[in-house]
């Protein structure tokens, strides 16, 4: 996918490049409004990460713009305003998703898991990783083509980790994909282990290969070689 | 007391010890007048007396009537006094003795010298006298009570400005977003007090936003260069050509950037419920968010073998910020879930008039004042920020909503009560 960035802080632009150009995009990344208008003038993307506050212009203006020449590009709105009108304006102009900072790299990288699918499939698409099959549109998982029924928690958790396969994934990461901001996730430890051990015996049970690792005091990975 | 009252009291006592003093002075001048008044009328008794001497030499026939009374004593020595005196002559009319000024003076009579005394009653005058000062008092008290009722009403319309002022800086909250308004007075002091007092809360206001103002900007601005901390550190981690000793290192430093990042992320929240940032209300249903909630808290309900009873009224709707009421649902129930006990109860009753979420788990051991306090944790867990229940109460206070905990039956009750405070006061 062909992802343009434009984040005025160059230390995280980089970041997120280094850390979506390891999963397989093209990235390339601005620093401010009259580049990105720029850059969009001439070439096709497939996905914008854009920043509210750029130093020369606001970053739904830009989306305004962006959404006049295509409708099918995926746009995700970084922000550091978590202010909801902002919230609602960006979501309402067209952006697919609203992180705020900070906020995981493997959180947008779930994110734009999602667009891709969207764009390349409309959304109709399945996910396969060896025996496991996901159908995001019906919110279903099968291993081995058998169906196992999942809490919406768990098939969240699934999606995730399989959007961010071989990667470690945080608690503090997981725990905010799950439920957001503004919780007072004092014992989201426990409620991701509960949900983890859940999904595992699920998945061990139709006969799936044990993919998720734990990394002690650090996380997981779902390892897949 | 008041100072109403206090000049009312302070007014009185001086007019009754004035008034006291001049009714003493009163009595003795009127009295004096009387006296000469008398003593004049005797003078000219006494005149007609020595005339009647001599002229006529006849007897003076007794009289019955005092006032008639001429007694007249032979003098053997001269004596040159003629005096005015008070003295006491019993009446066999009325068989008791009577008041009297009397006039004594020397008469001589054929080379002889006479006392000769006459009598003028007192007693009339007296209960005349008497009854001037009576009235007097009354007229007085007549006019003074009037006085001070009017003055007193017309100084409680001129301090009813300044009670106003009292009680409107005693609700004076720096957070409201009312104007602080004074009634105009036409009183130069009261004036002067509303106008100081209309510039100093102007000032502690402006102060205080500037304050706010720069802890919000703070906030903010720290948010960007938590995102590339956190973003660095998830590379790192991600890198894997680390040795586990630097893996934990880093492990460590990721997990305090995070917490630092939510706290961030909460006190911002906290702010924006205080600045009243969500203005828009709609009518929400609680019964459908706490299932929704409890749906998605199911995984975790079960693993604590956690009993639900509900009971809910499914058409109460309540005006308020749907997102505001999504998180105040959220920190009830989550609070009620992490304070539960293994094989505990969790109750949810709603009603139009309030909301009880109740647990099951052992008493507290601390103040329960003490748990709405920011950074209130009950445990050492440091994965809490002891916000949640903060949240609680800014939401509630901004939408006029009573919150208040309770331990009854070993269960652990957090009601909200969505009848405003002011209304049940009234």
């Amino acid at each position: 996918m062909k992802i343009l960035i434009v984040e005025d802080e160059k230390p995280l632009s980089d970041s997120m490049v280094e850390y979506l150009a390891e999963e397989g995009h093209l990235c390339e990344a601005v620093y401010n409004y009259f580049d990105a208008i720029g850059k969009i003038g001439m070439y096709q993307y497939d996905c914008i990460v854009v920043d509210i506050n750029l130093p020369d212009g606001n970053g739904l203006d830009l989306i305004r713009v962006i959404k006049k020449q295509s409708i099918t590009l995926g746009i995700i709105i970084i922000s550091a305003l978590n202010s909801l009108e902002n919230r609602i304006e960006g979501l309402e102009i067209g952006a697919d998703h609203y992180l705020t900072k900070p906020f995981h790299l493997a959180e947008l990288n779930a994110h734009l898991k999602s667009i891709n699918r969207r764009i390349s499939y409309g959304g109709s698409n399945q996910i396969t990783v060896n025996e496991i099959r996901l159908i995001p549109d019906e919110h279903k998982a099968f291993v081995l083509d058998q169906e196992i029924i999942l809490t919406k928690k768990e098939y969240e958790l699934l999606l995730f980790f399989i959007s961010n396969k071989n990667k470690v994934i945080t608690k503090a990461g997981l725990a905010e994909y799950l439920w957001g901001d503004y919780m007072d996730l004092a014992d989201s430890h426990d409620f991701i282990y509960t949900h983890i051990k859940n999904l595992r015996r699920k998945l061990l049970k139709k006969g799936c290969e044990d993919y998720i690792k734990t990394i002690y005091g650090l996380g997981y990975k779902f390892e897949i070689s | 007391m008041r100072l109403l009252n206090k000049i009312t009291l302070n007014l009185l006592a001086i007019t009754l010890f004035i008034f006291l003093i001049g009714m003493v002075a009163f009595y003795y001048m009127l009295r004096q007048q009387v006296d000469q008044n008398i003593n004049q009328e005797l003078k000219k008794r006494e005149m007609s007396i020595s005339k009647e001497f001599d002229t006529a030499h006849s007897s003076v026939n007794q009289s019955v009537n005092l006032s008639d009374t001429v007694i007249i004593t032979p003098l053997n020595q001269p004596r040159l006094i003629e005096s005015f005196s008070d003295t006491l002559l019993f009446n066999p009319e009325t068989n008791s003795y009577a008041l009297f000024r009397q006039l004594g003076f020397i008469k001589t009579i054929h080379n002889r010298d006479y006392y000769i005394q006459i009598f003028k009653p007192l007693e009339e005058t007296d209960r005349l006298i008497i009854r001037i000062v009576i009235i007097m008092n009354l007229l007085v008290i007549l006019i003074i009570l009037p006085l001070i009722i009017a003055n007193r009403h017309s100084s409680r319309q001129d301090w009813k400005v300044f009670y106003d002022t009292l009680s409107k800086i005693n609700n004076y909250d720096v957070n409201s977003h009312e104007a602080f308004l004074l009634q105009n007075s036409d009183i130069k002091e009261f004036e002067d007090l509303n106008r100081v007092l209309v510039a100093m809360t102007e000032r502690i206001k402006n102060d205080y936003l500037n304050l706010k103002e720069y802890i919000e900007n703070a906030s903010h601005e720290i948010q960007t260069p938590l995102a590339i901390i956190n973003s660095k550190m998830e590379l790192l981690l991600q890198s894997g050509d680390m040795k586990e000793k630097q893996y934990k290192t880093v492990a460590d430093a990721y997990e305090a950037s995070n917490r630092l990042s939510r706290l961030n992320k909460t006190l911002i929240l906290l702010a924006k419920i205080e600045n009243r940032q969500f203005p828009e209300s709609k009518p929400v249903n609680p019964a459908i968010m706490i299932n929704h909630q409890l749906e998605s808290l199911e995984d975790l309900i079960h693993a604590k073998k956690i009993t639900v009873i509900k009971q809910m009224e499914a058409e109460v709707t309540i005006s308020m910020n749907p997102y505001l009421a999504e998180i105040l649902l959220v920190n009830l129930i989550k609070n009620a879930l992490r304070h539960n006990i293994s094989g505990g109860e969790l109750n949810i009753e709603l009603t139009n008039q309030h909301l009880k979420i109740a647990n099951s788990g052992p008493a507290l051991k601390i103040d329960p004042e003490t748990m709405f306090k920011r950074f209130h944790t009950s445990s050492s867990s440091s994965e809490s920020l002891g916000l949640g229940l903060s949240i609680v109460q800014k939401i509630c206070t901004v939408y006029g909503f009573n919150v208040n905990y309770s331990y009854q039956n070993n269960l652990h009750v957090m009601q909200v009560d969505f009848i405003k405070a002011e209304l049940k006061k009234k």
